[in-house]
């Protein structure tokens, strides 16, 4: 009994240890993005109308990650006004908040906020008394005020994230 | 009430050495739910220290990252500098290795520094399945063998102390605690 539990911890480890690269090796490959032109936010921002519901890779400094489990941050542009909101997704699973002030490259699905859901605003989803931190609303805002200038508003579905 | 159950014996066998598989995930499970319910009390994956600071605007040069360097130099936590900017408020907010520091025009700071819960952090990302698609399957085959091992103790015992004559209240106690909440609050 106790040679069959090492041996399938051993399977177990090997398996887990296989698993790791190949994913990897399938991100390099399902990619005709790899050759598509990254983006700044601000670039982004601005052709957000005629990108929407294409996969887009996007270049930005980490303002803000979600501070209940990192499911999803903020990509800031040149200046504190150009943000656009990435949603972490099965595939990201999650930012850290040792990603906050580094460079990201984010390729992921760029959608128009359309729902309520899609919005993701604090209180708006999941928790009846959810409270969001100084930072997250702070970025709401400064999202909201951009967004009514642009008319439409935009965020990413995000399926793989590379630090710079 | 009367109930033959043949195979007791190999349930019993596969109850108690699943039972003894699965017990590092049910404390995985147990301890970071314990944190994740809490988590607008405290945040479940990381300390967080903040400390409010003052700085001579004239004698520091807030623009350069050597002049913010040198003010990191003297704030605790042993800050490593990543990068900075400065907003339209002039305010110059610096993100460091764990943390950000803000500092207005007038020379008031405020450093906030996380530091990753030891286990607990990894703890919540296993639970929350934020690692990828392979540990999601992972856990679903996990928690299959959970409600196995929870459904075959049911049927463990025979007599007095079995499912029929005694376990069955304990058991409709337990579903009545969620059912209770469930009915009055959703």
């Amino acid at each position: 009994m106790k040679k069959l539990v090492l041996f399938s911890l051993a399977v177990l480890v090997l398996v887990a240890c296989g698993q790791q690269p190949k994913k990897q090796k399938k991100n390099v490959a399902e990619t005709p993005v790899q050759k598509a032109l990254v983006l700044s936010v601000d670039d982004l921002l601005k052709k957000a109308p005629e990108l929407a519901d294409k996969e887009v890779m996007v270049k930005g400094t980490v303002l803000h990650v979600c501070k209940h489990g990192g499911k999803r941050c903020f990509l800031m542009g040149s200046t504190e006004e150009l943000i656009i909101r990435v949603e972490a997704g099965e595939k990201i699973g999650a930012f850290t908040q040792e990603q906050v002030g580094s460079e990201l490259e984010i390729t992921g699905m760029l959608k128009e906020i359309k729902t309520k859901a899609d919005e993701h605003r604090p209180g708006a989803e999941e928790e009846e008394h959810h409270h969001d931190t100084k930072e997250t609303e702070e970025a709401h805002k400064i999202i909201d005020k951009s967004n009514k200038k642009a008319g439409k508003r935009f965020f990413i579905k995000g399926s793989s994230v590379k630090t710079l | 009430m009367h109930f033959k159950f043949k195979g007791r014996k190999t349930l019993r066998l596969l109850h108690r050495d699943l039972g003894y598989f699965i017990v590092g995930m049910v404390i995985v499970y147990a301890v970071s739910g314990i944190f994740l319910n809490h988590r607008y009390d405290i945040n479940p994956n990381y300390r967080v220290y903040s400390e409010n600071f003052t700085v001579n605007p004239s004698a520091n040069d807030l623009k350069t990252e050597a002049g913010i360097k040198t003010i990191l130099k003297e704030l605790p936590y042993n800050l490593n500098y990543k990068k900075h900017y400065i907003n339209k408020n002039g305010v110059v907010k610096v993100f460091v290795e764990n943390g950000d520091v803000t500092i207005d025009s007038s020379g008031n700071g405020a450093l906030q520094y996380l530091e990753q819960r030891p286990f607990i952090y990894s703890m919540n990302r296993l639970h929350k399945s934020s690692i990828g698609s392979t540990w999601k399957r992972v856990s679903d085959v996990m928690a299959f063998i959970l409600i196995f091992v929870a459904v075959s103790g049911l049927f463990l015992l025979k007599g007095k102390r079995g499912f029929w004559r005694w376990g069955l209240w304990w058991m409709l106690a337990g579903v009545a605690v969620p059912l209770v909440f469930a009915l009055i609050f959703i």
